[in-house]
């Protein structure tokens, strides 16, 4: 049945055995202007390994360009970005006393380990479900074909379209896409998974079987950094939430203590907003 | 030998006569298919055996080379008895593809109106004579002027073409100029600035009626 | 019926000029796509510096007619002493023409692709060779492919105006022909419903291929 997942494959993801005291990704007073305007303002955050990080705020708050910034899809002016202990896209040079940009192929296999989901428009119309996943993996990674395909199939089984390989990405639902979108992305064997309001643009009916699939990934023990407007989604998986406005971190915290107990006006002054519209 | 000042103060007084005729030939061309270009646009959008002839008439002049339409009015009628003169011609052949060509730029300018606009119209309660000229026309007119400026261009350029049949436009009298003088590069290059300039020109002014147009909205 | 055996008569000659229409067509489209996806590339990614010079170079084209170049390079040739066969001298014109719009139509197709496209593509960890290769030309071309059909029939019909500069091809045949006989409408209208043969084939390929893109893949 669509939506379920397969509870077999609970280890279909292997987490990375890196030590467990570093962070998976740490971000320091991270700077970013477009033009005039300072879209992210010395934002800094640490993520643990395992660690599902949620990401909510008002929209223009930055949140999306700093999910951009961190596989360097956005360029920023000052600050860095560690990735399992390896800088990405800048290294900073002690002698120099400045930033140097890491060159285009560091960058490129930079960004393979890191795995990213987009809001829409995300798989390659022109190739098949199946072509879509194995395409980096050997083309970007070298991979053997015929194991790349071997490994398709698992991912594809654990979001439960195992029977969608050779459809094209024309004939499936938005949910569909979404969910091939998340095993391609993981066929690379990511570090950490980054998600862009992936369900933003969605039909509310498909919304939930994409949410199962970001919820076993969490369960498999995956480093993840979410921004979504899914309130109720956010308090399920997150081990820690960030609320962002205006280009910084407002507050973060445990889930149950932002959502319920803020600290700051502005989050309430945001959730009291939500509220009215939803309940949490 | 080239960059001659006696012989461009010659050649540009010669270069300009026959800018005039291009800008009337292609002037009048562009007028004419404006009107022409809607009328068979109209009849094709109707349907039944007049938007068949319609359709053909189309497909035919895209599909077949200006030169040998062309040819074809300027001997083809004066054996016939009632002969045109190069001009005529020109004007006729010139015409005759362009409308079809000015014709789908009309279909694809009121294609590309959603079907949206005209629900919200009749769900405003306009009748169809108030929904067409207060919410298509206007939408169909701004998508339609930068098509219509290229074709314009485009005119601008085969005007070029009736020199094969002794029109004193630029195009000739570059060629009796380069036969009659050493001078080949300074009369191609007047040709040539003559050309852009009047195709700048054109763009230009298709672009101010654009800016024109989404003010006066 | 003896209206008609001008035309009959010299049937077989004109399939011959269609022939060697065909021949300069296929012979020019070929350089003309090549170098027009090298400056679509060219002029999407390229430094400051290389798309000026691109602007320059579509600004030219754009603005002189297909007949003043062929002629320039007509009454050059001989000058420059370089031994070019006429035959590959327009070739390479109307392929040099050709490549500006034809780039222009792929340019389109690039930039018409969603940028969560790059994005995804970057973001799996490929460079920006293999991005081209396998993620972004791919469909841009698959978008670019109905207006670039349009240019083919489009270059077709220029192939016509070699006729002037006095290269043999469809045009010049029937042109003969027309001396010979002094029966210009059957000659001429025959020549145009074989040039509208080639051209109308090409256009409904292009027809089905839109009809594919739109389609989805």
């Amino acid at each position: 049945m669509e939506g379920t997942l397969n509870d077999a494959s609970s280890s279909a993801i292997e987490v990375p055995q890196s030590r467990q005291q570093r962070p998976m990704l740490e971000i320091a007073g991270l700077r970013k202007r477009f033009g005039a305007v300072e879209v992210l303002r010395d934002v800094s955050l640490a993520v643990n390994p395992g660690e599902v990080v949620v990401v909510i705020g008002p929209s223009g708050s930055g949140k999306t360009t700093l999910l951009r910034c961190i596989n360097l899809l956005e360029e920023y002016e000052s600050g860095t970005i560690t990735i399992d202990g390896e800088p990405i896209g800048y290294r900073f040079d002690a002698r120099a006393g400045r930033r140097l940009r890491m060159s285009e192929r560091d960058v490129a296999a930079a960004r393979a380990r890191i795995g990213m989901v987009f809001q829409s428009y995300n798989l390659f119309p022109h190739m098949s479900v199946l072509q879509n996943i194995v395409a980096a993996p050997v083309r970007v990674r070298g991979i053997e074909r015929r194991q790349a395909e071997a490994r398709a199939r698992e991912l594809l089984a654990m979001v439960g379209l195992s029977d969608k390989a050779a459809e094209y990405p024309i004939r499936l639902s938005g949910g569909q896409q979404q969910r091939v979108a998340i095993a391609r992305a993981l066929a690379m064997d990511p570090k950490i998974m980054l998600f862009d309001e992936i369900t933003s643009a969605l039909d509310p009916e498909l919304v939930g079987e994409v949410l199962a699939a970001m919820q076993q990934l969490a369960s498999d023990g995956m480093t993840m950094v979410v921004v979504t407007h899914e309130m109720s989604f956010a308090r399920d998986i997150a081990d820690l939430m960030v609320f962002m406005d205006a280009g910084v971190i407002v507050e973060e915290g445990k889930p149950d203590q932002l959502l319920f107990a803020p600290r700051t006006e502005r989050v309430r002054a945001f959730l009291t907003r939500y509220n009215d519209r939803y309940r949490i | 030998m080239p960059f001659d000042p006696h012989f461009i103060a010659r050649l540009i007084p010669a270069l300009l006569d026959g800018a005039a005729v291009t800008v009337e030939l292609a002037g009048l061309t562009m007028a004419i298919c404006l009107v022409l270009g809607l009328l068979v646009a109209l009849a094709h959008a109707a349907r039944g055996p007049l938007g068949w002839i319609a359709g053909s008439y189309i497909q035919l002049v895209r599909n077949t080379p200006l030169l040998i339409q062309l040819y074809l009015v300027y001997f083809g009628f004066s054996m016939a008895g009632f002969g045109l003169s190069g001009f005529a011609s020109g004007l006729l052949a010139l015409c005759a593809q362009n409308g079809g060509y000015v014709a789908e730029i009309y279909r694809g300018g009121l294609q590309s109106i959603s079907i949206r606009q005209f629900d919200a119209g009749r769900a405003l309660g306009m009748r169809r004579w108030t929904l067409y000229t207060t919410v298509i026309l206007p939408q169909v007119v701004a998508r339609v002027i930068p098509p219509l400026t290229n074709q314009c261009i485009a005119i601008i350029k085969d005007t070029s073409q009736v020199a094969a049949i002794a029109v004193m436009e630029i195009m000739k009298i570059t060629e009796v100029w380069v036969e009659t003088s050493a001078n080949t590069y300074d009369v191609f290059l007047g040709a040539a600035l003559i050309y852009l300039a009047l195709t700048s020109i054109a763009g230009l002014i298709g672009k101010l009626t654009e800016r024109w147009l989404a003010f006066a909205q | 019926m003896n209206e008609l055996s001008p035309l009959i008569h010299s049937f077989w000659y004109l399939v011959r000029g269609a022939a060697m229409t065909v021949l300069m067509a296929a012979s020019a489209v070929v350089p003309a796509t090549i170098i027009g996806i090298l400056l679509a590339l060219l002029h999407v990614f390229g430094g400051r510096l290389t798309r000026s010079a691109i602007l320059g170079y579509l600004f030219l084209i754009r603005g002189i007619p297909l007949l003043v170049l062929l002629t320039f390079v007509y009454y050059l040739m001989p000058l420059t002493g370089i031994d070019l066969p006429p035959f590959w001298g327009v070739v390479l014109v109307i392929s040099l023409y050709y490549a500006a719009f034809i780039s222009e139509a792929f340019r389109a197709g690039i930039l018409a692709l969603p940028q969560a496209q790059w994005d995804a593509a970057r973001s799996l960890g490929m460079t920006r060779g293999l991005m081209l290769q396998i993620v972004i030309l791919p469909q841009a071309l698959r978008l670019a492919a109905p207006p670039y059909v349009s240019l083919c029939v489009s270059l077709v019909k220029a192939t016509s105006l070699v006729s002037i500069v006095g290269l043999w091809e469809l045009t010049m045949a029937s042109r003969e022909v027309v001396e010979r006989t002094l029966a210009p409408f059957q000659i001429f209208i025959g020549a145009a419903a074989i040039y509208f043969c080639i051209c109308y084939t090409l256009a409904l390929y292009g027809r089905h291929l839109e009809r594919r893109v739109l389609l989805g893949h």
